[in-house]
């Protein structure tokens, strides 16, 4: 009990620290940045600021930071009525997934020059994370959009507790291999132009975190090893292992961002698996048609199943 | 054979190799760290049992 408080303490602080790393924004007199709607960017001043600043659009300058030779035509700029929020709005829609940088000459407060600044705005970092999270696991469910991984998936949902058993352990085994991925390619792959080799790289190292979830638990604690049994070993044949590492190296994912694909991933699988494994117990007391019984109705229900997660595909939280 | 090419397979043979010999001692060192005895009367008790399951 003690110990688990001790875990929640730190993963806690592990939270609040990702809040306050997205909660910079550049100048020490704006207090926060943000993205509204899809084409208004709110900034909050510390303090009241000048109208005639604020409703001056020559006064502020907006790009994409991959971009900065592309301006982003501001149309308008609306000052709040407690002079304290200025809002910019765009004559295109903005896209809020990338950050911009936004530039404002020297503020005016109170008639005060409070020197320029130049403002980041971004969605807050845990949103992405949220966002990559939730996406992995039910948008882009692995088994029932992408097809991956569906020799494990109709092999362990026979049962509930297979089922919940290969799930966890998936998703265990899936954040250390992506983790580690991750660090690879950044670190090593990339720096000496070696992208190429990718697939060998991440394959190995997939089999070598199984490898070492399996030395290690078999010590540490084999009361939770004998639970996994089988299913460590399963995971090397899964085809999401492999696809996990290589979706983080295409699109440049950061630590964090990597950690919340693995972990959407693998909580995607645990609740595919844990669906369709309660599916094929009522299967079983089922009437099926005698060349349906078996592998044939499962795919079936999967297929339904993807059906049904594709209403998931308009989703959007952040 | 474009010598830049040459030097890019060698360096990648050299990482790759440098990559799997780190971690191959790393397991090796986990594997004795974590040594786990293994109970000698679970053999015999297997191989006592008739094992058609």
């Amino acid at each position: 009990m003690k110990r688990l408080r001790q875990y929640a303490w730190l993963v806690g602080l592990l939270l609040v620290s990702v809040l306050l790393v997205g909660c910079e924004t550049g100048h020490k007199f704006v207090k926060k940045t943000a993205f509204k709607d899809t084409d208004k960017m709110v900034l909050v001043f510390a303090g009241p600021v000048d109208e005639s600043w604020a409703s001056n659009v020559g006064n502020f300058s907006a790009y994409e930071e991959p971009d900065p030779d592309i301006v982003l035509t501001i149309k308008e700029t609306i000052l709040s009525p407690d002079k304290t929020q200025v809002t910019l709005i765009f004559a295109d829609p903005v896209n809020t997934g990338e950050a911009h940088i936004v530039s404002a000459t020297n503020i005016l407060s109170e008639g005060r020059d409070l020197g320029a600044a130049v403002l980041t705005v971004k969605k807050l970092y845990i949103g992405v994370l949220m966002t990559i999270f939730i996406g992995a696991a039910l948008i882009n469910n692995f088994v029932f959009t992408k097809y991956l991984g569906l020799c494990v998936f109709f092999g362990t949902s026979q049962k509930r507790g297979t089922a919940v058993g290969m799930g966890v352990v998936f998703t265990i085994v899936m954040v250390f291999a992506a983790v580690m991925a991750w660090g690879l390619y950044q670190f090593v792959l990339k720096p000496y132009q070696l992208t190429f080799l990718n697939v060998v790289v991440f394959i190995g190292l997939v089999s070598l975190s199984v490898q070492g979830v399996d030395t290690i638990l078999r010590k540490v604690n084999p009361m939770l090893f004998k639970a996994f049994g089988v299913y460590l070993v399963l995971v090397i044949a899964n085809c999401i292992a492999i696809a996990v590492p290589l979706i983080l190296a295409d699109n440049e994912y950061s630590g964090w961002e990597s950690f919340a694909l693995a972990l959407g991933a693998g909580l995607g699988f645990l609740i595919a698996l844990f669906l369709m494994a309660c599916v094929r117990e009522r299967l079983e007391l089922a009437q099926v048609p005698p060349s349906f019984r078996g592998l044939p109705i499962a795919f079936v229900t999967a297929g339904l199943f993807a059906l049904a997660f594709l209403g998931f595909s308009g989703l959007s939280i952040y | 054979m474009d010598p830049v090419l040459v030097k890019l397979a060698l360096a990648g043979v050299a990482t790759l190799g440098c990559i799997g010999l780190f971690f191959g001692i790393g397991l090796a060192m986990a594997a004795q760290k974590f040594h786990v005895e293994p109970d000698p009367k679970v053999e015999e008790v297997l191989h006592t049992l008739a094992g058609a399951q």
